[in-house]
């Protein structure tokens, strides 16, 4: 049975190269489309103007609104650009010359990696809410950044301008040296806008932690880089895929490239190149195990989490294994196990994050794990061969992800900082909070899959398709999904029956409230964190209909239409298992429906309905040691940190005191001490010639001026005089 | 006819001659304010000069006529000259004190060279320099001696002159005994070197030696010989292994202006020499015209030359690095930073490409600029009336005069070579220059070598940041004239600023290395504006 995935693809695919294999089309070189370039330049533009807002202390909002009118314009200029875009038909725009290096002509010998813009579908549809949601965001933290004016204001907005720019190279990008490009710099920003408040400790912490974690990443994502030059010839995609173009029907057709006589040759490193990737893409999307600093990066204000977890930054790791998932492919024809890696390590994720998410107070913490587990489940799509499902569903999540943050944020604005769920309940009854309320109850029915929503309909492509794919233990992981959106559903509604449930208004006031808790009011945000909120539930609902058939599916399109599908056989031996008697893409909707309402129904009982039973089972855990190990191994988060202190930290640290000693003493002491010693033996030795007398230097001139001169006989004898 | 135009072409050295003569009669001058005003007067002239400079080499009858191998390279090189000579102009006013003039015109404060304007420290300065210039419109081998000597037999008497110390007149010794049979040596090749090819004529010797060449004997040894003996003779002007010896104690024993000139000016009269010299073998792959009219493509510097290149300098990038690792004192410090940067500039020559000698010319104004920086730091500042000499006297500087600081900083990054300052370009051109003809080896040990000096440009860089101050280096105080410090900053931000026209500078060089050797003669005599020779002056 083909999933419909496939049914699409053979009948898109215009033509298929023998062996069965869509072909990856030749870019089109498109010099009249160079205006594309200003969906870079706006942003850049806008960061140098912040910058300079910084530096003369601008008091204000000129920076804010800088910012917002870059991101929507370069938003247009992406319209545009999607406008002129012939689907199915990659185009390069080519900016201008930056690294060209040739020491000849064919692949091998040259290094080449202009600034140019890789157009194709995928890209499009990125750029579309990274610039879209971007704005948005933007917007909504011009009001919300407000009290800092004169203070962070403008670096505020100058690293997010830097942030959306470096995404846009990233996305963008036509070699993967732009794509590296935009990855340091999504690290630099993140790292800016985390450590925003700069004079809390733990502010400090979370930037470095988040810095150094995606260093890890970066390092094997410049190592695949590398590996791919050394195997393919070239940075570039267009190069790439017309390489793989080559290799993909000789992997399909079931022989390892180079196996046989005439057939080309592929090093063993080139089925390396998936798993350096993969590092790489973990660390910036926050999987298990470079997981832990997503959860501490939402010490930034509230947008830039927003940012990081909606449109930005985590959906950069998809995005490069969508990318250049031939070249998973390739690896996976040949027998590896690189995809079933990354499904695995994204369902191992999205089900450690949902049970950490369990037992969090922290209502933006709360939010952080979800991302972790919602990635787990786009890794999974990745995994399992559903690519369209795993870009469909970083659609869905970014909308629905950045209205429960900035949701969140306005109750943080409004509640002098106060997080916790436990100290506010009965939100809704407040005056001026309706829009927050519901806008709130809508992100979370979609992050809880509720039937019928977008992110029902988007973790239902990657789920079922779990089962469709044959793999190592993809059953298992299928069933791990669908047991983890029965926990998201709980503890997202643990999360809103808490704080806007409950039967009377009760609010303790956050860290920041200077006062009396008594006088405490929360004050409602404005019309314009408003009005974005509203935009974004309103994007929420729109990005259901692209989860109905026949509505026109043109995300399906879009994803299939790119490198994330290209260059897969048009057909491949898939397990054909009914799942609870139908196609699992059918039934898929009614068993993770049904988990979602069973966790949404626990919410209910225990955090609305009857939340004294909750506290009572609570009592009941702590009674026994042992019972009392899993709420607190929850809250703990698994002991994460604490393992990777005494996995990483401690040994860092022991080897640096080491290094330390050795450093002292051999290096210090026997080599450089020694060392030193030569110039001063050779000192003593022709001490008579350099005690500063003139003889000894005219002797030591002359004695130079023989051995040189008999140096160069001695040259010309072996050499002639030529 | 030809002797007009020959002169036509040593204008600005004419012009520097009578600033010579002018400030020496001036510097005696019964009236103190004319005495003050001696080094605004050879600043004048120096201006003049480099201002000459521009319009006599944009005059093509008079390159035509020039009978020199390289006819507009005194184009290049007579505007860093020039330019050069003011900073030092500045920097030799750094040190003098009105008030103390005035106590020693009244007879009450005992005569110090460091402390007064002198007019003959000044006439010398600038008949170095026009030595310098001279070299340039070397047309034959006597010409080259002469000039060189020009160049360098003033500067014997400006180290003695340069402080009221028994060690400067010992260091004035010791360079004036070793420049002598520094001398001996060249001229030595000299006259194997006419011997061997008949002929003084540079052009002439080319002719010979390609004549030679192309022969069955191949060049005579007695060319070879004689070459090798005549650069080594140079070498003592450009402070390579084996002649480097005297640097350390000459530049130790000299005032901190004069010890700014002699890193510099020598080299540049050096390196102009060297590349003359080694014309006459040619540049690999350059098409040239013989006197007979015939056009062919030279061979670049025979095996035994270019491998005694190679060798000196690899030793005296090495050598020079190992003797500044350790040193406490700056000014023996920058001796061996000059000498390494000997070496780098070197593999320019060992390269035998025109490409090198571009980027050779290229690295001379890089390496200029930044020894300007760190000595109008060094001029600048002064400890109870004495030079700063020593680590310890800058220790803490930063927090007393963070504007030194930083251009001492910037001087040192230059010399490590960090992009984007200037010092970066320059290496990056040798380097690439010695890659393409081939001689990796001896870019990596280069490579090495560069690495290893970090460590003491970070030095000179860190200990003014790092270090606390001390009672001794609290004593410092800024000089009692401010142009050294000017100087400083200005070539400090040039390092920072002049990278951004890397690209015309180095046309610049590259150009005045090139005239008359590309083109048809016949286009060479029509002056339009398509000309190479003509490009740069409209440029």
């Amino acid at each position: 049975m083909l999933s419909p995935t496939l049914a699409t693809l053979m009948t898109s695919a215009g033509e298929s190269i023998p062996g069965g294999v869509t072909p990856i089309p030749e870019a089109a070189r498109e010099e009249s489309l160079a205006w594309a370039g200003l969906i870079l330049l706006f942003p850049a533009v806008s960061a140098i103007i912040c910058g300079l807002c910084a530096a003369c202390r601008v008091r204000n909002r000129l920076p804010g609104w800088t910012t917002v009118i870059a991101l929507a314009s370069s938003f247009v200029v992406v319209c545009l650009l999607y406008g002129q875009h012939q689907a199915g038909q990659p185009t390069v725009i080519h900016l201008f010359d930056w690294i060209n290096f040739s020491w000849g002509d064919g692949t091998f010998e040259s290094v080449r990696a202009n600034f140019a813009l890789y157009v194709d579908d995928l890209s499009i549809f990125w750029m579309l809410f990274v610039t879209g949601l971007g704005t948005c965001i933007a917007f909504y933290a011009t009001e919300y950044m407000d009290d800092d004016r004169g203070k962070g204001y403008s670096r505020f907005f100058a690293a997010m301008s830097i942030f959306l720019l470096a995404m846009c190279s990233l996305v963008l990008g036509d070699n993967l040296v732009m794509l590296y490009l935009g990855w340091e710099g999504v690290g630099l920003a993140s790292y800016l806008l985390i450590s925003y408040y700069y004079t809390r400790q733990s502010a400090i912490d979370a930037g470095k932690k988040a810095f150094i974690m995606n260093r890890i990443g970066d390092l094997g994502l410049a190592v695949g880089i590398w590996l791919i030059w050394y195997n393919f010839g070239t940075l570039e995609y267009d190069g790439l895929f017309q390489a793989l173009n080559v290799y993909l029907p000789i992997a399909d057709a079931g022989n390892l490239p180079g196996t046989e006589i005439g057939q080309p040759q592929l090093g063993w490193s080139a089925y390396l190149i998936p798993w350096f990737l993969m590092v790489g893409a973990f660390g910036k999307s926050a999987q298990f195990p470079l997981m832990t600093w997503l959860p501490d990066a939402m010490e930034g204000p509230t947008p830039v989490s927003a940012l990081i977890h909606a449109a930005t930054m985590v959906t950069a790791g998809i995005y490069l294994i969508a990318r250049t998932y031939p070249i998973f492919w390739l690896e996976m024809e040949a027998g590896g196990y690189a995809l079933a890696t990354v499904g695995w390590i994204g369902g191992f994720t999205a089900l450690l994050a949902a049970t950490i998410a369990l037992k969090q107070y922290d209502m933006k913490r709360v939010l952080a794990y979800s991302t972790l587990s919602q990635l787990g489940y786009m890794f999974m799509g990745l995994g399992v061969v559903q690519t369209f499902g795993a870009c469909f569903h970083v659609y869905t999540h970014a909308f629905f992800k950045a209205l429960l943050f900035l949701c969140s944020g306005t109750i943080m604005h409004g509640l002098a900082g106060q997080l916790d769920v436990r100290r506010i309940s009965g939100l809704r009854m407040a005056k001026g909070w309706k829009v927050v309320t519901w806008c709130m109850f809508v992100g979370g029915l979609w992050l809880a899959a509720f039937p019928f929503t977008a992110g029902f309909f988007s973790k239902d492509e990657i789920l079922a398709q779990a089962f469709v794919q044959k793999g190592p233990g993809y059953r298992a992981l299928g069933w791990i999904g669908i047991v983890t959106a029965g926990l998201t559903a709980y503890y997202t509604f643990r999360v809103w029956f808490r704080v806007f449930g409950g039967r009377t208004l009760r609010i303790e006031p956050g860290p920041e409230h200077h006062g009396d808790p008594s006088s405490f009011h929360p004050h409602p945000p404005g019309w314009r964190m408003k009005s974005i909120l509203i935009l974004l539930t309103i994007g929420c609902f729109a990005a259901i209909s692209t989860g109905y058939w026949g509505i026109g599916h043109w995300i399906k399109g879009m994803v299939d239409h790119s490198s994330a599908a290209w260059g897969m056989p048009l057909h491949w031996e898939e397990g054909d298992i009914p799942f609870f008697g139908g196609d699992p893409h059918w039934t898929m909707y009614f068993v993770s429906g049904t988990f979602g309402l069973i966790g949404l129904a626990f919410a209910a009982y225990f955090h609305l309905i009857n939340r004294r039973s909750a506290e009572r089972l609570d009592e009941l855990f702590k009674r026994n040691f042992i019972t009392n190990l899993i709420p607190r191994t929850l809250e703990r988060k698994w002991y994460l940190d604490e393992v990777y202190n005494a996995l990483v930290r401690i040994p860092t640290y022991l080897s640096a005191k080491f290094f330390y000693l050795f450093d002292r003493l051999v290096i210090d002491g026997l080599l450089v001490g020694g060392i030193a010693r030569i110039p001063m033996f050779l000192g003593r030795v022709f001490q008579p010639l350099q005690g500063g007398a003139l003889q000894g230097y005219a002797t030591t001139m002359a004695g130079g001026v023989t051995l040189v001169v008999v140096w160069m006989i001695w040259v010309f004898l072996q050499k002639g005089g030529g | 006819m030809e002797m007009v135009e020959k002169l036509t072409l040593i204008t600005p050295d004419i012009l520097l001659f009578v600033g010579a003569v002018v400030v020496a009669v001036l510097g005696l001058s019964g009236s103190r304010t004319i005495r003050q005003a001696v080094p605004l007067i050879t600043g004048l002239f120096l201006i003049g000069s480099v201002v000459v400079t521009q319009f006599v080499y944009a005059d093509p009858a008079a390159l035509e006529s020039s009978g020199l191998l390289f006819p507009k390279i005194g184009g290049y090189v007579k505007s860093l000259t020039g330019v050069v000579g003011l900073g030092l102009v500045a920097l030799g006013t750094g040190t003098v004190d009105r008030a103390y003039e005035r106590a020693v015109a009244s007879g009450s404060a005992a005569f110090d060279p460091l402390r007064v304007v002198r007019g003959e420290y000044h006439a010398f300065l600038l008949l170095s320099l026009a030595g310098v210039m001279l070299v340039c419109n070397a047309t034959d081998l006597i010409w080259l001696f002469l000039a060189l000597e020009l160049s360098v037999l003033p500067t014997y008497v400006m180290v003695a002159l340069s402080r009221n110390n028994r060690r400067a007149n010992e260091s004035a010794i010791k360079y004036f005994f070793l420049g002598a049979m520094s001398t001996a040596l060249f001229l030595y090749g000299f006259a194997m070197l006419y011997g061997a090819t008949g002929s003084l004529n540079f052009i002439e010797i080319r002719d010979v030696l390609a004549t030679q060449a192309a022969g069955e004997a191949g060049i005579a040894p007695f060319a070879v010989v004689g070459m090798g003996l005549a650069l080594l003779g140079i070498f003592f002007k450009i402070s390579a292994v084996p002649m480097h010896v005297y640097a350390p104690d000459v530049y130790e024993g000299a005032s901190n202006p004069m010890t700014g000139f002699l890193s510099i000016v020598p080299k540049i009269a050096g390196f102009v020499a060297i590349i003359v010299l080694c014309g006459t073998f040619g540049w690999a792959g350059r098409e040239q015209i013989t006197a007979a009219g015939t056009t062919m493509v030279q061979e670049g510097l025979p095996a035994p030359i270019s491998a005694m290149l190679w060798m000196v300098a690899v030793l005296t990038m090495t050598l020079g690095n190992i003797g500044a690792l350790l040193q406490k004192s700056i000014k023996r410090l920058v001796a061996y930073s000059g000498i390494t940067h000997s070496g780098y500039m070197l593999i320019g020559i060992v390269a035998g490409t025109e490409n090198g000698t571009d980027a050779l010319l290229f690295y001379l104004a890089a390496y200029s600029l930044g020894n300007l920086a760190l000595f109008g730091v060094l001029a600048g500042l002064t400890r109870m009336g004495q030079d700063i000499e020593s680590f310890d006297d800058l220790a803490g500087l930063w927090r007393t005069r963070p504007r030194m600081a930083t251009m001492m900083a910037l001087a040192a990054g230059s010399f490590v070579g960090m992009p984007p300052l200037i010092g970066f370009w320059g290496k990056l051109m040798v380097f690439i220059a010695g890659v393409e003809s081939g001689h990796v080896v001896l870019v990596c040990v280069a490579a090495v070598n560069s690495a290893i000096s970090s460590w003491y440009y970070l030095h000179l860089a860190g200990v003014p940041v790092v270090r606390m101050s001390t009672p001794r280096s609290e004593s410092v105080t800024n000089g009692p004239r401010m142009a050294p410090r000017l100087v400083a900053v200005i070539c400090g931000v040039g390092l920072l600023v002049v990278p951004v026209f890397t690209t015309p500078l180095y046309e610049f060089a590259r150009t005045s290395m090139r005239y008359g050797e590309l083109e048809e003669p016949a286009a060479r005599s029509v002056a339009s504006p398509t000309t190479p020779g003509r490009e740069l002056d409209q440029g």
